[in-house]
């Protein structure tokens, strides 16, 4: 592609659905192909899980209860202490941390699977807001934007994967697949839904479901026992951070009212203001502040 | 100065909303990212002051000693990578720090290589830079500095030096993809590459520490590198999320640091 591409001045009048589908089907294509490529990574380690998981069953049925505890303080102790309850209180926790993570490793299972179900909550909702978004005319419809049309199509199928290679996860460590959305965000899905007048608001709310999984996330890496388990975590974790990064470069061009920005181009970005350049990274280490807590999405 | 081109009418209204929600995101990261990041980092530093020992502690001195003193002064891109390549050495810290080394060496190379990219551009050798790709440039580079700081933060906590030059096994491989680059769109592919080698270094790093601090540190920053290349898709035309699960295929082998 180098030395193909000219950033000569782009034409002024850019229409707001000037894309090239058929270019843009080809790009989505050729995801679709090094994506395959990359589930080979992940069913490796699903097939361990799985492995992992008929042990587990072997040897009896989980304690919910107390893995629901332990995922619980684990939680706790990382998003609000280790992260963000300063050097004196973490330097104190570790101990207590040490303790807790020396459980049975038949509790840590549970406790993963607890976990791994939030997970898998988050991203049943999250595929079935995007679902529901796009029945919407300006998001799926006529009037809607090729890019952002394409980009809930596309991120609503990689959530749906999310979804089907977390299940696989629980399962394979002998749990119960969820297929239930997160029931805390549900309610914040809920409340927005009438609000959903326009992009904008579709796009807040995506981005905050977005970011609440790319965070929920961030932190399980270091919570998660079962190394396959914390390797798909980490493995999905990136790719929800980048959902967040587009919705915020789509946000900044709706709110500075030039939607006809918000187009794959490589001519595109001539157009783009100085700000659009770092819009979609604001922060150089990824927060947890609004990472979910751990079992809020588990099975009882 | 870097030049830029003259904006269409769209961005006088965009321009000011944008920059003003760029502050706003400043301020995020000033309230919500670092903390969370810094805590893990202490903790981190906490646990190597009072275990010496062990996987946490590594032995010995620090690899890349040079310092990327011609890092964005110089106007041949790849002198400057060279330049510090050529007083890299074998590290022996091992364990984690070993990892944070490796890590800290792709950071330099990256703040290295944007800075490279800035120098490129102001002196007019990368044709018309877009305003956008300036800022994108210049912002990453300052967050690769930080995870740079970050990672040799716990580094120099467990009693060696700071690991200041860059991964010397993918410098030759930089310059000369470097080398090539003549215009906005080869540097975005080059960086690109470095984003992505980042990202899976981190993704592997995950799996490969032990020290939960450590975890965090890498899972912290896996994330923002991802953005990172969502964005350069982004301004190369291309879908910004192609994959559904990231890999770790272009993860960088210990080995790049221990030789």
């Amino acid at each position: 592609m180098r030395g193909r591409l000219t950033y000569s001045r782009p034409p002024q009048d850019v229409q707001e659905h000037d894309i090239d589908t058929r270019a843009l089907g080809d790009l989505m294509e050729a995801s679709q192909d090094i994506h395959t490529d990359a589930m080979v990574d992940t069913g490796a380690a699903l097939d361990e899980m799985v492995e992992l998981g008929q042990e587990a069953r072997a040897r009896g049925s989980i304690d919910l209860d107390e893995s629901r505890e332990v995922a619980a303080q684990r939680s706790r102790m990382r998003t609000g202490a280790a992260f963000g309850g300063g050097i004196l209180a973490a330097a104190g926790i570790a101990g207590a941390l040490d303790a807790l993570f020396a459980s049975p490793a038949f509790a840590s299972s549970a406790t993963d699977v607890q976990i791994l179900q939030t997970a898998a909550s988050i991203e049943v909702l999250a595929a079935g807001t995007y679902k529901t978004a796009l029945t919407l005319p300006f998001i799926g419809g006529a009037s809607a934007n090729g890019v952002v049309k394409a980009f809930a199509t596309m991120t609503m199928q990689q959530h749906q994967q999310h979804l089907d290679a977390f299940n696989a996860a629980i399962t394979g460590l002998g749990g119960k697949a969820q297929n239930n959305s997160d029931p805390t965000l549900a309610k914040v899905v809920a409340a927005a839904v009438p609000g959903l007048t326009g992009p904008g608001p579709v796009v807040a709310l995506a981005l905050e479901l977005e970011t609440g999984a790319a965070e929920t996330y961030t932190v399980n890496v270091a919570t998660l026992s079962n190394a396959n388990a914390k390797k798909l975590t980490a493995s999905i974790m990136g790719v929800e951070a980048q959902h967040a990064s587009v919705l915020l470069a789509v946000q900044a061009l709706l709110n500075a009212n030039a939607p006809q920005l918000i187009t794959l181009s490589p001519t595109n970005v001539a157009n783009l203001p100085a700000a659009a350049g770092s819009v979609g990274f604001p922060t150089a280490f990824f927060p947890t502040s609004m990472a979910r807590p751990a079992s809020e999405g588990a099975l009882s | 100065m870097i030049r830029r081109n003259r904006t269409p009418e769209v961005m006088a209204i965009s321009e000011h909303e944008l920059t003003v929600m760029t502050k706003d995101v400043e301020h995020l990261h000033e309230d919500v990212g670092m903390p969370a990041m810094l805590s893990a980092v202490e903790e981190w530093k906490e646990k190597s002051r009072t275990s010496r020992r062990g996987f946490l502690i590594g032995a010995g001195a620090v690899a890349g000693g040079a310092v990327l003193a011609a890092c964005g002064s110089s106007s041949s891109p790849s002198t400057t990578t060279t330049k510090a390549a050529t007083s890299g050495k074998a590290g022996t810290l091992t364990g984690d720090l070993a990892v944070a080394a490796l890590a800290a060496s792709l950071e330099n190379l990256a703040v290295a290589a944007y800075g490279d990219v800035l120098t490129a551009a102001t002196a007019g050798k990368l044709g018309t830079v877009p305003p956008a790709v300036a800022t994108f440039a210049t912002t990453v580079k300052a967050q690769h500095a930080q995870h740079a700081q970050a990672w040799n933060s716990a580094i120099v906590a467990a009693g060696h030096p700071a690991v200041t030059g860059p991964d010397t096994v993918l410098v030759p491989v930089v310059d000369k993809a470097f080398a090539k680059v003549t215009n906005v769109t080869g540097a975005a592919q080059l960086a690109l590459m470095l984003e992505g080698t980042a990202a899976a270094t981190y993704q592997s790093a995950v799996s490969a520490v032990k020290a939960t601090s450590a975890i965090q540190v890498a899972a912290s920053i896996q994330p923002v590198e991802m953005q990172h290349a969502a964005i350069l898709n982004f301004v190369l035309g291309q879908y910004p999320v192609p994959l559904a699960f990231s890999t770790t295929t272009a993860a960088r082998p210990l080995t790049d640091y221990t030789g």
